[in-house]
């Protein structure tokens, strides 16, 4: 793969209710990128953005956000599912040879819709949905149940991620006020009500208000921009069967896949030993431990059993993860943000020492349909 | 018969700003409506004339033998259609549990209107391979165990529709 380097983000701070109006959220993220890589609009080749129809009220959301989001008069298209997606639509338009400079932003905010119900418009009109049984609540307890059940993990174990990931976030600046919770203990996330059991409601990534951006730009100019570019080594997405009762929900099959392809391009041999760091769109607690067994990080069951702190032998979320908020449409774009940090040495309180290979993923669908992985690089 | 599945969606053209110290809210009234209407397709069409008259009808894929409840026109695995005269399969009313969660939220509002406890499980019907997903009723939460034995409660009045199946109950 030709290279193609990171050269520039910019994340609004994470809010449960933020007093923005959605466009000044937009532009400030878009026009933050720019201004930290020194750019200007005129720079901007091609701009992909990543917002949902149903969270933005409106159809063809796309159309509104044009110029806050620096697509006035310039090629820009959007992806309708996780922020990381939209990096890999970004990617192909920089590998396509015609763009010098592409913008990526994503994002909502959860505050100002009904998350659930707008996430039940996923279900099956013509048979799961008139019922809603099937939904992003009760999916929930259906993952945490079957991984749970076919490995033997306790839910001690899987609060143990909960604890660890506020307690990052209370070292992340941008992170949810709510959820920057440096003192939690394992029985206050057990004992911190059933949102799906066994899923509590501290295991929850939640729903937040927050828009990201991300340059890219092909490697000669992303030198000329940049001493510090992150270079993109490898992408691999892959997505699931539809139906939950069609799925093994114990693991994640796809993520597996996704990695997978993701390493092969890298040349990832043995991912535990050769990624330094990891932020991954956890969007429930046991997800995290699913995702690090299908990235090769441990064992099938064996999760928990890694040591991910941010000084630990390979630290998984040390921004906090989606357990800091998780701003629909932005949350993986965040986790790329987020390794990106690591790689360039500005994540400040917690970063990871001499981290040089990180991962970074994106999920979007119940129970993580599809997933996507990038394998990054520092220059 | 064509059956239909009604999803009403409310289109919101009045505003009604509504003004506090911090914060100005735009608050959408919906007054047109949408109303969608989702042809259910000639397998489920028949899968619910199945269920009106309590009869579980699923389809096999002629290729990998996978069996489908409800009955699907693609094998996505196979990525082959499986003709609608043939390979369907009558099933049973029992099935086993797969998986279960229990949850006080129902899924329009998380945070104001708090109901009873549900359970809801995930139920293979035998001779299937796949699970759907229904209540499961008069049982205590400690009996509900992976692996149980369960069978269809049927709604007193079968309309046709997802909700002729009520639940699942112990065998």
């Amino acid at each position: 793969m030709q290279k193609v380097g990171i050269v520039g983000y910019y994340q609004v701070k994470l809010y449960s209710d933020a007093n923005y109006g959605r466009y000044e959220m937009i532009f400030e993220a878009s026009r933050g990128a720019l201004d930290k890589a020194g750019l200007k609009k005129k720079d901007i080749s091609t701009v992909i953005s990543c917002t949902n129809d149903y969270y933005d009220g409106r159809t063809i959301s796309n159309c509104f956000t044009v110029e806050v989001g620096g697509g006035y008069m310039a090629d820009e298209s959007k992806v309708e599912m996780d922020g990381a997606h939209a990096v890999l639509y970004g990617l192909m338009r920089v590998l396509s040879g015609n763009h010098n400079l592409a913008v990526v932003w994503g994002g909502s905010m959860a505050s100002c819709y009904p998350y659930h119900a707008a996430r039940l418009y996923e279900t099956d009109p013509t048979w799961e949905r008139p019922l809603a049984y099937v939904n992003d609540i009760t999916s929930a307890g259906f993952q945490m149940r079957a991984y749970m059940e076919k490995y033997g993990v306790t839910a001690e174990e899987i609060a143990k991620v909960v604890v660890k990931n506020k307690k990052n976030a209370a070292k992340n600046p941008l992170a949810l006020e709510e959820a920057q919770l440096a003192n939690l203990s394992v029985k206050d996330v057990l004992n911190s009500g059933i949102y799906a059991d066994p899923v509590t409601e501290l295991m929850v990534a939640p729903p937040c208000d927050s828009v990201a951006a991300l340059l890219l730009a092909p490697e000669k100019q992303a030198l000329k921009i940049t001493d510090k570019p992150v270079w993109i080594k490898g992408v691999g997405y892959n997505q699931d069967a539809y139906y939950l009762g069609d799925r093994d929900l114990s693991g994640c099959k796809s993520m597996n896949l996704a990695a997978k392809m993701a390493y092969s391009a890298a040349g990832i041999k043995d991912p535990s030993s050769e990624i330094d760091v990891a932020e991954l769109f956890e969007a429930y607690a046991h997800e995290e431990l699913i995702f690090a067994e299908e990235l090769g990080f441990a064992d099938k069951g064996k999760g928990a059993e890694i040591n991910s702190a941010i000084n630990g032998d390979l630290p998984i979320n040390p921004s906090g993860g989606a357990l800091g908020g998780n701003p629909p449409c932005g949350t993986g774009l965040i986790r790329v943000i987020e390794a990106v940090k690591q790689l360039t040495g500005e994540a400040g309180e917690y970063q990871v020492k001499g981290a040089k290979k990180a991962v970074a993923s994106g999920q979007i669908g119940m129970c993580a349909q599809n997933n996507i992985l990038y394998v990054l690089e520092g220059n | 018969m064509h059956r239909f599945i009604l999803i009403i969606i409310l289109i919101i053209i009045k505003n009604e700003i509504k003004m506090s110290e911090e914060k100005v809210i735009v608050a959408n009234k919906g007054l047109v409506r949408a109303d969608f209407a989702f042809w259910v397709g000639q397998y489920l069409d028949k899968f619910y004339d199945g269920l009106e008259n309590k009869k579980i009808m699923g389809n096999k894929c002629p290729k990998c033998g996978d069996v489908f409840v409800p009955p699907r026109k693609i094998c996505g695995k196979c990525n082959i259609v499986i003709p609608l005269e043939e390979n369907w399969v009558d099933l049973p009313e029992t099935g086993t549990l797969m998986n279960f969660t229990t949850t006080a939220y129902r899924v329009n509002d998380r945070t104001s209107r708090k109901a009873k406890d549900w359970t809801i499980g995930m139920i293979q019907i035998d001779g299937s391979n796949t699970s759907i997903i229904y209540r499961l009723l008069k049982m205590e939460l400690e009996d509900v165990k992976i692996g149980m034995k369960v069978q269809i409660e049927w709604s007193e009045k079968t309309k046709g529709d997802p909700s002729d199946i009520k639940g699942f109950i112990k065998v």
